[in-house]
């Protein structure tokens, strides 16, 4: 059985402009979106920012309304069935907003527990063992404007199934997060995963999605632009190599060389403090390497290799890569 | 049906006391509810030393009443501001109970504090001044203050909609203190305004509990009159917490279409 229908699903918003004269602009957030998610199914959806990620689970959290198209949760519409939909679905989004920071993180707790009418005796039991799970277990008596940004994070999470809910939507649960951090926040994921929680994750880390997510959706500019297990979506990209190349410094002009070399699929600069990598897709593999050293003439240039395509790379190809990407 | 009571309950019950712990912590709302008061009440109670004790007790209920009414917009207008700001009003909405209910209790813990704020300050100020505030019908002055708890409480979950549906109404909540002063009759009476202000007046619930609480204070009002102000008041009271239903329901489906319950749309 299906957990979460949608169909044609649209949303706008509007925008006004100018100050003397004011016009009115429209704004499509989500463009004719249609998927399912099976029950106990871990679904990603990616895409970059303002892709649409977020207006789809606030409309499937009942939070927005949309401008066409329909939802259902369980069976129940998005719109009509609100009430009915919110005691049955936990949620999250990325960041440290949605809480209360003058007061404890077991006083949050508190309230949304009894905010989703959860009976007092199985709250007394259900908190500590959610402070237990999230390894907030001693800090739960400080208020949260103290907590570091992955214990506002881990808290959240705690607050999302305080009633049990049968459908979860983790709206980027690892942004912000140290390395040790969001790994256990992941290994908290694939827990819930185990426990047959229908779960909708939207991330930005794509080894993220390709460890957790059993179908990725890739949207992009408010539509689905491929819908698909990791394994499939990897493939799309089998037909090309990666060639990493480690750059000091690398002028614009440069870098459009690279992409008019005809062999060269996709082109992406990742900076990393003082260098930056260049990412290079090309189907011609390490044979391509000395033209794109020779665009590159005259850079100082460090480390060169070759790799398999990732997931990344195949969502660098479907949302158009050419791009600058920003890392530490 | 039972079930459903004790859990409204409930959610009034957190809702009271997450606000006032939220107040607690919150330097200008401290500011407002304990010092401000103090300063009120010592320069109203300055002023009307030579005056004559009823002159004062009018003065003294009108200028209360004020300060209920500036804190029930401020604190709990800003109080769903900073929700909305804090990302939180999302995460209320997103919650199995209902907002007007939250809400409800988040008004009452405002108005409670404000009120034993002022009755208090009042109290100490007079004491210490040695000018003790007599009341003609001390009964009826009591329930009166219980009944304005309701009528400020009913009053408030509808303007509390407001904010919740227009995010730019802290601009106007200046504008909202002193008319309602005027049309309430807290500081003088509303025989004094144009006739055509009266209707106005008489469909709101903090005229009747000013009324109320002028009359048992003063005496000057027949028992039966004071009964009156009461029913009007419970009336009043009633008519906004049962509409406020349809109002949310409303209010909650325009920020759905307009993505207005966080900041962030």
């Amino acid at each position: 059985m299906n957990a979460i229908e949608i169909f044609n699903l649209k949303r706008q918003f509007k925008t006004t402009i100018g100050v003397i004269k004011r016009q009115t602009k429209e704004v499509v957030a989500v463009d004719g979106i249609s998927f399912d998610i099976q029950e106990g199914e871990l679904f990603g959806l990616l895409g970059p920012n303002g892709a649409g990620k977020t207006t789809t689970i606030k409309m499937l959290t009942t939070l927005l309304i949309p401008s066409s198209g329909t939802a259902t949760i369980m069976g129940l519409d998005v719109v009509k069935d609100a009430e009915k939909i919110r005691p049955r679905i936990g949620f999250i989004f990325g960041g440290e907003r949605g809480l209360y920071w003058r007061l404890s993180g077991l006083d949050n707790l508190r309230y949304f527990a009894t905010l989703y009418y959860v009976d007092v005796n199985i709250a007394k039991k259900k908190i500590p063992e959610l402070i237990e799970l999230v390894g907030l277990k001693g800090r739960e008596k400080e208020k949260v404007e103290g907590y570091s940004r992955g214990m506002r994070q881990r808290l959240h999470i705690a607050r999302a199934l305080l009633h049990d809910p049968e459908v979860l939507f983790l709206d980027e649960p690892t942004m912000g997060l140290d390395p040790v951090g969001a790994r256990e926040m992941r290994i908290t994921i694939r827990d819930l995963q185990s426990a047959k929680k229908t779960i909708l994750l939207t991330t930005h880390y794509m080894f993220e999605a390709d460890a957790l997510c059993e179908r990725i959706a890739v949207i992009n500019k408010g539509k689905i632009i491929a819908l698909n297990t990791p394994e499939k979506l990897k493939h799309t990209v089998q037909d090309l190599s990666v060639v990493e190349i480690e750059i000091f410094g690398i002028p614009p002009k440069f870098l459009e060389k690279v992409r008019k070399l005809e062999f060269v699929d996709s082109v992406v600069v990742e900076t990393h403090n003082q260098r930056q990598i260049l990412l290079v897709h090309t189907p011609k593999g390490p044979s391509g390497i000395s033209d794109i050293v020779e665009a590159l003439n005259g850079l100082r240039l460090g480390k060169i290799v070759t790799r398999e395509p990732t997931l990344e790379d195949a969502y660098v190809r479907l949302v158009g890569g050419n791009c600058n990407g920003q890392e530490n | 049906m039972a079930k459903r009571i004790k859990g409204t309950l409930r959610v009034i019950g957190i809702s009271f006391e997450i606000e006032l712990r939220r107040n607690l912590t919150d330097g200008f709302v401290l500011f407002g509810i304990v010092i401000q008061p103090l300063i009120v009440a010592f320069t109203a109670l300055w002023m009307l030393k030579d005056k004559g004790p009823d002159y004062a007790i009018f003065i003294v209920v009108g200028s209360a009443m004020t300060g209920l009414w500036t804190a029930l917009l401020f604190n709990s207008g800003n109080s769903i501001i900073g929700e909305r700001w804090a990302g939180t009003l999302e995460t209320l909405v997103g919650t199995p109970s209902s907002l007007r209910v939250i809400v409800f209790g988040k008004v009452l813990a405002n108005i409670t504090q404000s009120l034993f704020s002022m009755i208090g300050c009042y109290t100490l100020i007079s004491l210490v001044m040695g000018y003790p505030l007599t009341l003609s019908r001390p009964v009826f002055f009591l329930i009166s203050i219980l009944l304005t708890v309701f009528a400020f409480v009913g009053f408030g979950v509808i303007i509390a909609s407001l904010f919740i549906l227009i995010p730019d109404f802290q601009r106007l909540q200046n504008t909202l203190e002193f008319p309602i002063y005027i049309l309430c009759g807290f500081l003088f009476p509303i025989a004094l305004l144009p006739g055509w202000t009266t209707p106005i007046s008489y469909i709101l619930s903090p005229y009747w509990a000013a009324r109320a609480l002028h009359g048992s204070a003063l005496g000057a009002l027949e028992i039966n009159q004071i009964y009156i102000s009461w029913v009007m008041l419970i009336f009043f009271s009633a008519v906004y917490i049962i509409g406020s239903s349809a109002l949310y329901r409303l209010v909650l489906k325009r920020a759905r279409v307009d993505a207005t319950l966080n900041t962030t749309g």
